[in-house]
């Protein structure tokens, strides 16, 4: 069974919410949908669950990028060692900018992927039925059948 | 339809709130309605620009690049002279969206939409010059590091493929920017459309319907990637400066190069979208969201930045007769009284004293005033470019290798229709996404 609550009023929404979540529903049986980015109602859900790993997936993948930037640009050097300008074949300065560069792009496909991968979009269900409701707050609890 | 000001500064009834969200809702949405006569002249007119600048590129590919005007000493002109115009347009992008958003200034949310897709597509634009300038075009992959049959691979020490690098990390950086951020948008857009275009935009949206978890993980997602965007657009400019810096030539070969770029770059991009959004917010009555303050605080950037360009300008002249080097002296002295030295003067108006007059908090909320200084920056920052590449290559250390370059009909064809593409693709935009983040003025008066 769903229950369903839905305000115009902020302020009453966040009063709701925080009592659900107060009186011991367990927050992954909450669900609440709101119209824009709202740091409010994320700090109220936060004491209940755990923050976002999505730091995780960005990281990850700058760190990546840092590593095979340099294991590209070194390695493929050693792979055919070939003096250019009398510089020397590891040329660790050059390298920065390249390692930089896909430092930042591993750093943001990953975080891509971390939100793909931890917010379930795209949620192909919603997508052949939207579920729109508008300027308004929404709150669902699921609870379980007596 | 009648409309009250709204004053976001008070604090707004249940009813002021929701009115206010449906009227942004409203007026956004209103943009994308059927397009009215002039549109279709304007994307005529640019269409027009592509076609002629498509018939000069192949006319290119198919004679060779004899038809370019560039030739010996003079091997970079004005191909070049784009890309690196193209490239520093769509650097306020990344300014007004990420830099902004990390230092939570709030008018920049009136102008992010339209700042990214001015980045996505001066970046698309600036990436077809190296393509155009490469002659054999057929060969532009061998760019790319990619394991062949010779086993060869690129030279990671030059710096020509550190932009190519850097300029497909930006794209690719950017244009997830610009979507990610147009998620929830475009799930609004998906409300107000039927039939086929519900269908189209409720892809586009993956699916979005506000959940916090949905939520959590977004704005995540957007802290994260403008965090990334921020070194990320100081360093592509940079890259860009090093394609010149790193070599000997004079007028070339400087430090100051960098932040030199990245401020012009910065100056440059912000004139455009002043360019682009004056006639925008014109255009789709957009003026109860738009206000003249949130164009004062741009004006106020591309004051900021012009003051740092002329300082930069003033710095090479100092370095130059402070070196001490006869090669770096006369490069300088030739700026301001060799063949060139109209376009010289020209910059130095157009992006030094003209702005000046935006010291005047008058001139500086005048809009049509502002439209007028922005092409000329626009203008300024094409010859700056112009002259910073042209001048050092005809003039360098060789009294007996010096040379003249001007640009050939050819050359012009591509530089109009490099204009066109851009401004297709902006028009474009205009009518198929929403021009302003709506979710995030719906959260400035939660």
């Amino acid at each position: 069974m769903k229950e369903e609550f839905r305000f115009e009023d902020r302020e009453e929404f966040i009063k709701k919410l925080e009592e659900v979540l107060a009186s011991g529903v367990a927050p992954e049986k909450v669900n609440a949908v709101y119209p824009h980015p709202d740091h409010h109602i994320e700090e109220i859900f936060e004491k209940y669950v755990p923050k976002s790993k999505l730091k995780f997936f960005t990281l990850l993948g700058g760190l990546s990028g840092t590593i095979g930037g340099f294991a590209l640009t070194i390695l493929t050097v050693l792979h055919w060692p070939m003096i250019t300008g009398g510089k020397p074949l590891i040329s660790i300065p050059a390298f920065i900018v390249i390692a930089f560069e896909m430092t930042i792009l591993f750093g943001a496909l990953a975080s891509l992927t971390g939100f793909v991968l931890l917010s379930r979009v795209p949620n192909f269900k919603r997508i052949l039925y939207p579920e729109d409701y508008g300027n308004e707050f929404v709150l669902q609890i699921e609870r379980e059948d007596p | 339809m009648k409309h009250k000001e709204v004053d976001t500064a008070k604090p707004m009834t249940v009813r002021e709130k929701i009115d206010y969200q449906n009227e942004i809702e409203e007026r956004v949405l209103g943009a994308m309605r059927k397009p009215t006569p002039l549109y279709w002249v304007g994307l005529g007119i640019s269409l027009l620009m592509v076609l002629i600048g498509a018939i000069s590129w192949t006319h290119q590919i198919r004679i060779g690049m004899g038809v370019a005007g560039i030739n010996n000493p003079v091997g970079w002109g004005v191909y070049i002279t784009d890309f690196v115009f193209w490239v520093g347009i769509a650097h306020s992008g990344t300014l007004i969206s990420a830099i902004l958003f990390l230092f939570r200034a709030k008018f920049r949310s009136r102008f992010n939409r339209s700042a990214e897709a001015m980045t996505v597509f001066a970046v698309l634009t600036a990436g077809l010059f190296p393509l155009i300038h490469l002659g054999r075009v057929w060969f532009a992959y061998w760019l790319f590091p990619y394991p062949n049959q010779r086993l060869l691979w690129v030279n990671f020490r030059s710096p020509l493929i550190w932009d190519v690098f850097a300029v497909s990390t930006y794209l690719t950086v950017s244009a997830i920017f610009f979507y990610v951020g147009m998620i929830p948008d475009l799930a609004i857009v998906r409300r107000f459309k039927k039939g086929f275009a519900k269908r189209i935009y409720s892809v586009l949206s993956l699916g979005w319907t506000g959940t916090f978890k949905e939520w959590q993980h977004y704005n995540q997602l957007y802290k994260y990637l403008a965090a990334l965007a921020t070194p990320l657009v100081i360093s592509v400019h940079s890259v860009v400066s090093w394609d010149f810096a790193m070599s000997v030539i004079p007028g070339w070969h400087t430090t100051i190069f960098a932040p030199y770029f990245v401020a012009g770059a910065i100056f440059s991009g912000c004139a455009m979208v002043i360019t682009l959004v004056v006639p925008m917010r014109k255009m789709f009555k957009l003026e109860k969201i738009i206000t003249v303050d949130d164009f004062d605080k741009l004006a106020q950037i591309l004051l900021f930045t012009s003051l740092i360009v002329g300082y930069a300008y003033i710095v090479e002249y100092t370095i130059a007769f402070w070196s001490g080097n006869v090669f770096e002296e006369s490069q300088f002295i030739y700026r301001v009284v060799g063949e060139y030295k109209w376009f010289y003067y020209l910059m130095f108006f157009c992006n030094v004293i003209l702005p000046l007059t935006l010291f005047s908090n008058r001139l500086r909320r005048n809009i049509s005033y502002l439209f007028i200084v922005s092409i000329f920056v626009n203008i300024g920052m094409w010859f700056e470019r112009f002259n910073i590449i042209v001048m050092s290559l005809a003039h360098d250390f060789d009294p007996y290798a010096w040379g003249f370059y001007m640009p050939s009909l050819v050359e012009f064809g591509i530089t109009l229709g490099s204009f066109g593409w851009f401004f297709t693709w902006f028009l474009i935009f205009a009518k198929t996404l929403p021009i302003i983040s709506i979710t995030e003025l719906k959260e400035e008066v939660a």
